[in-house]
């Protein structure tokens, strides 16, 4: 993979040197905006710039992980899914790539998906003795249920993500219901954003599944637990992230592959912006610093891809040839 | 698009207001209502508490009940309300399927959610629906807000919901019953309206007081319509369940919720199917129930 990558970036540094101007058509493109915060700005940043950059139609089709990726594994629609955590489509993602339909291209999170257990900050600063998720299980008086006061709860990921099964792994493993912690099922996303939103607004404590980088995350000061424990990759795929494991140990949990995935079609049809599908990625910080502003100053996704292209060119203009750079900031 | 070339940009750019004004001022709304939610946070938690303590304890009593018990409670009701063995026999047999399939416990929790928000949005319902028959004002007042609550998107207050109760039974209900009250409320005042002039005049004839009028003569005459109104809040309370699990309410919509996030569809049919079979089993029950209740047969929806 790396060593493709530094062929593609070496190769796109030959092809943008030599001077033979984009001028291939590009035609349309679909892209997937996902419905969560950072994966919709990058689709409207790849939106721009492929757009002003590169001459390309692009539309934009709502998404959610799994649907998006039926779609494109079955319809080659949409052409283009700019951050897509790969880790809950492993093997029929690895099976599309060896049958040539999907192109798995650049890590668009170069540190990739960060995800734990996480508490509110000014939990940790009044309790300076929580540094651990086993320390946060001994206070159920700080983390009360949301609909039993005399039980206290750790929020689980949505129905339906992978996260559910390893995080009821790891509560189970944790022995979490003796100490009289509940796994509350918080049902979407929103309702898993709405309990941490309502969480900050009482001042109350809050324990539960959440994944960085997300705008929640920019917005809330949250910390998250360590286990205490290495992630370990073999336990995790025996049994970790197996339904109803029976015997399940603590575990870490893995930094998730945050992948750009593209379909055969468009690697034929948008030839020229390959390179920089192949090339662009952003780190968690300053995804986190966009989500910020954008929560802060109430913006849409298309908001916060032109306050990024704005304030982070010494990034951005890394990623494409300087001609097409140009382009980009003329638009801007 | 080429049009706009040669026009003036006021013709093809509408004059909106600028991005940040419109940002400034959903901001003051947001943070306003952020507000309201952190002064009232404790006095919100104390109102709903009851409400709260009641839903966990239907649950658990519906859940918690050996099914025989349960299985057989139904069955009665089913039967005393329908006085039919086909029904009686059919929901024997769905009941026992729905078991068979593992999902008697989440049929249970679906149970007792529809159960509350049905009766809640008829009790609220019905009042609210003979308010308006009986005066012209409140309906006009009222139906706009009827519109709103069927088409509303459900999410757009199920956020502010979320972040003023939490997650759990209580928005879940909330959300239930704002989409599953319309009908009831429109037919009620519907079916009362549309009670013949004359029979009324008879009633006025004999010195009839209001109220005798509207338990003697209106409600009786209107009951068909009343009873199709309960038969909609119902299928619609059902309906619901799916959108009110996205709030963290459990059941039969939770797993039709995780079937359709990892595409199971073999899982998403069988807890579909399991909410159409309570619904049919509360649809034939109540109409046959509403049948019976009147002497003048009309034409009954079905």
């Amino acid at each position: 993979m790396e060593k493709l990558l530094a062929a593609t970036i070496l190769a796109a540094g030959l092809y943008a040197g030599s001077g033979s101007a984009q001028a291939a058509d590009c035609g349309s493109v679909s892209i997937a905006e996902m419905n969560w915060a950072s994966a919709g700005v990058a689709a409207q940043v790849d939106k721009f710039i492929l757009e002003n950059g590169y001459g390309c139609t692009v539309n934009l089709v709502t998404g959610d992980t799994m649907p998006t990726f039926a779609s494109m594994n079955e319809k080659a629609e949409p052409d283009l899914a700019p951050e897509f955590w790969v880790d809950s489509v492993r093997t029929a993602l690895d099976a599309a790539i060896a049958e040539g339909r999907l192109i798995q291209a650049a890590p668009l999170l170069s540190e990739g998906g960060v995800q734990g257990w996480w508490i509110p900050k000014f939990l940790a600063d009044a309790h300076p003795d929580i540094k651990t998720v086993q320390d946060a299980l001994k206070h159920p008086d700080l983390f009360p249920a949301p609909e039993d006061p005399k039980r206290a709860a750790v929020y689980n990921c949505p129905p339906g993500w992978n996260c559910q099964i390893s995080t009821a792994n790891l509560y189970k493993a944790l022995g979490a219901d003796k100490l009289g912690f509940d796994l509350v099922d918080t049902g979407s996303a929103a309702g898993l954003d709405g309990s941490i939103a309502n969480a900050f607004e009482k001042k109350i404590g809050w324990l539960g599944y959440y994944w960085a980088p997300t705008a929640i995350l920019g917005k809330y000061d949250m910390i998250k637990l360590p286990f205490g424990v290495e992630h370990d990759k073999k336990e995790w795929d025996a049994c970790t992230a197996i339904p109803d494991c029976p015997n399940p140990k603590l575990n870490g949990y893995p930094v998730a592959g945050v992948y750009t995935i593209a379909t055969k079609a468009f690697t034929e049809k948008a030839g020229v912006a390959m390179d920089y599908v192949k090339t662009r990625k952003w780190d968690n910080q300053t995804v986190s610093k966009v989500l910020a502003w954008m929560s802060e100053n109430q913006g849409t996704n298309e908001d916060a891809a032109k306050y990024f292209l704005q304030s982070y060119p010494d990034l951005w203009t890394t990623w494409v040839s300087p001609e097409v750079a140009e382009k980009v900031k003329a638009a801007l | 698009m080429a049009l706009c070339d040669y026009m003036p940009a006021l013709l093809c750019r509408f004059p909106a207001l600028s991005d940040s004004t419109i940002r400034v001022g959903r901001k003051a709304i947001d943070d306003g209502f952020k507000g309201l939610v952190r002064s009232y946070a404790s006095i919100i938690d104390a109102a709903v508490q009851p409400l709260q303590t009641f839903l966990n304890f239907l649950e658990r009593l519906f859940v918690g009940s050996p099914w025989p018990i349960t299985l057989a409670l139904m069955l009665t009701i089913v039967y005393f309300g329908s006085r039919d063995l086909k029904v009686t026999i059919g929901t024997a047999f769905a009941m026992f399927f729905i078991g068979l399939f593992g999902l008697w416990n989440d049929a249970m929790v679906t149970l007792a959610m529809t159960t509350v928000c049905t009766i809640f949005a008829v009790l609220l319902g019905m009042p609210i629906g003979i308010l308006m028959s009986r005066f012209d004002r409140v309906q006009s007042f009222v139906n706009p807000i009827l519109d709103v609550m069927q088409t509303m998107p459900s999410f757009v207050y199920l956020i502010p919901v979320v972040m003023i109760f939490g997650i759990g039974k209580v928005p879940g209900m909330i959300a239930v019953v704002i989409y599953a009250i319309p009908p009831m409320i429109r037919l009620t005042n519907l079916g009362i309206r549309l009670v013949d002039k004359e029979v009324l005049e008879a009633a006025d004839a004999f010195g009839s007081s209001s109220w005798q009028k509207l338990r003697n003569v209106q409600f009786p005459l209107a009951l068909p319509t009343i009873m199709a109104g309960i038969n909609q809040t119902i299928m619609m309370s059902l309906a619901m369940v799916v959108v009110a699990s996205m709030v963290g309410v459990g059941g039969l919509g939770k797993n039709v919720l995780g079937a359709i996030n990892n595409q199971f569809f073999t899982v998403g049919f069988l807890n579909g199917f399991a909410l159409v079979a309570i619904a049919i089993i509360f649809d034939r029950t109540s109409q046959a129930y509403g049948k019976r209740l009147q002497k003048h047969s009309e034409v009954v929806h079905g």
